[in-house]
């Protein structure tokens, strides 16, 4: 029976249109033969999103270190509320998030503002721009694990310049997370920017033309006009960063694995190690789940504001 | 007047900051050993040498590295864009749904946001039991499932740019929908299906937290994994990490230079569209 289905599957998308009885009508076509192209697809996407998420929060009611799994209900769970380890690197990861999500978001915006109307010179040096994004990010850990590093780094050389010495970076607790916000701020402004220039060259010159008869100064166009109108692709982008950013691992995993003690530890690195190190997987799929629900909560946010029409408040 | 006269040194002073990382890595990887550590540092080495290269290729797995990303990333890419194109087609030309096909895509743009540290834990465990650890097969399996939520993006949108008509036409001809398909729509699509490899290419290449889990020695670990073995517990030897960064650096910035075009689509999917 089932080879036979397929057999009708094959012979509706192979039907010659013209044998039909509406031959224009595109979608009343052999109406299974979509499904048949989206299936191979359908089975590989729900096979790295649906299934390992569901798996991972079953494996998380489980003491599980790769031998035979047993069951121990929310356990897990309980366990990480009295985890310090776990609330540090939340602290770590929420600080590093806001950190350079804001940074890469006032650097983007006021290099889209002021190449808004360089577009030859932009066109020439965009490869420029783009270079960090591209790189791997282990690639970019290293770059910067050699501009940072205390015997060879070009930072702490500078640093000493200016008459700051000993400008050990990696080996300071308070001053490796801000080292790898820099990073991320390196890596990722370009992307903001990009985003954000197409963004305002998209953006229609007639309010702003109005605006400025009417004697609106540079700052309240800014303000009032481009702002709300660039208010949509700022929050998708911010949504993408911030995904981004909270989940952080390799370049955290090359530049200091989460080192000093664990003052740059983010919470992926930690899951990481849980499993991977320590052989904990059961935990490990808890601390997971709670980067999802954290994550979920953060997506409908923001597509709740951007739903959410500024003009109508 | 104001803004412009702003512009040039802030746009010359973000590229410099751009680049000059890059640049101190590639100048790092042409010192010698003693060069590197010589205080106050040299900002233009004094005898370039490719010494730190060669240790990589003769000491290191380098070559290895670099044989096993080339074939993991062109299998999987290639998996993910046949099975890719043709989903994307369903999506572009057929009413899948009732009313329309939007939340499916906006379900397909969900999955592709999903955070790869997210579902390594269960997707570790899935390659264990299929045996497929340390492998290519382990590796491809799950790049070309992770690439295939971009590709059926890209592609639906460049089969939207293509008119209908040209395929009702072959159609009317003769053709069935399967070689209107690929005599018609997939050599239109031809610009589409190279920006959307290109950049598949590069994010499989660039791909670290899979790879590191799956695979445990030179015999299946790709270019990012192997760099990132030369950053020991203890000493980091400086040279070849500054080459092996080089090395893996290199092929992106090839393909970006061919794609340049196409890059800026694929780099803000998702927020543009």
């Amino acid at each position: 029976v089932a080879n036979e289905a397929l057999a009708d599957l094959w012979a509706g998308i192979a039907l010659p249109v013209h044998r039909r009885a509406r031959p224009r009508r595109f979608a009343g076509l052999a109406p299974l033969a979509p499904y048949f192209m989206l299936l191979p697809a359908g089975i590989m996407l729900l096979g790295i999103s649906l299934y390992p998420l569901l798996y991972s929060i079953r494996v998380s009611l489980q003491r599980f270190s790769f031998e035979q799994p047993i069951d121990v209900g929310l356990l897990n769970y309980r366990l990480l509320l009295h985890d310090s380890l776990f609330w540090s690197s939340l602290r770590v990861t929420v600080t590093f998030t806001i950190g350079a999500v804001a940074l890469e978001t006032v650097l983007g915006l006021s290099l889209a503002l002021l190449m808004s109307r360089e577009t030859q010179l932009f066109r020439r040096l965009r490869m420029v721009y783009v270079l960090p994004m591209i790189i791997a990010p282990v690639v970019v850990g290293i770059v910067w694990r050699l501009l940072y590093s205390a015997d060879v780094g070009a930072v702490p050389f500078l640093a000493s310049v200016v008459g700051v010495h000993d400008f050990n970076i990696l080996g300071s607790p308070t001053l490796a997370l801000p080292g790898v916000v820099l990073l991320d701020v390196w890596e990722w402004t370009p992307f903001m920017f990009l985003v954000l220039l197409a963004g305002i060259q998209s953006l229609p010159t007639e309010p702003f033309e109005a605006a400025r008869v009417d004697g609106a100064r540079p700052v309240q166009l800014f303000l009032t006009i481009m702002l709300p109108m660039l208010r949509p692709i700022l929050l998708v982008a911010l949504l993408v960063r911030t995904m981004d950013a909270f989940t952080i691992f390799d370049q955290i995993f090359v530049l200091t694995r989460g080192g000093p003690g664990i003052s740059t530890e983010v919470i992926s690195l930690y899951a990481y190690k849980t499993a991977f190190k320590f052989s904990q997987i059961g935990y490990a799929a808890a601390i997971v789940f709670c980067m999802v629900v954290f994550l979920g909560i953060v997506s409908v946010s923001f597509i709740a504001l951007l739903r959410r029409n500024p003009a109508e408040r | 007047m104001t803004r412009r006269a702003l512009g040039y040194p802030v746009l010359a002073l973000a590229a410099l900051f751009a680049l000059f990382p890059i640049y101190w890595m590639v100048i790092t990887a042409l010192k010698s050993t003693r060069e590197i550590f010589t205080s106050p540092p040299t900002f233009w080495p004094a005898h370039p040498s490719l010494a730190n290269f060669e240790s990589l290729f003769h000491f290191n797995y380098m070559g290895l590295y670099l044989r096993n990303s080339v074939i993991v990333v062109t299998v999987s890419v290639g998996i993910a864009l046949v099975i890719g194109s043709l989903a994307a087609y369903a999506l572009a030309r057929f009413q899948v749904f009732h009313r329309s096909n939007e939340p499916l895509s906006f379900g397909i743009l969900a999955v592709r946001m999903i955070p790869p540290i997210v579902i390594v834990v269960p997707i570790y465990l899935s390659v264990q039991r299929l045996g497929l650890l340390n492998s290519y097969g382990g590796l491809m399996l799950v790049y070309s499932a992770t690439n295939l939520p971009f590709v059926i993006w890209m592609m639906r949108s460049f089969f939207e740019e293509i008119p209908v008509d040209l395929e009702e036409a072959a159609m009317a001809d003769g053709a069935s929908r399967l070689s209107a398909f690929r005599t018609v729509a997939l050599p239109l699509a031809a610009p589409g299906l190279v920006a959307t490899s290109i950049f598949s290419v590069i994010v499989t290449y660039n791909e670290f937290i899979y790879a590191l889990v799956i695979t445990s020695t030179p015999k299946a670990e790709t270019v990012p994994v192997g760099a990132s073995t030369l950053i020991g517990k203890i000493s980091v030897d400086f040279g070849p990490l500054a080459a092996a960064g080089v090395i893996a650096m290199i092929p992106i910035v090839i393909f970006a230079l061919a794609a340049q075009r196409h890059l800026i689509r694929g780099l803000t999917m998702g927020a543009l569209k």
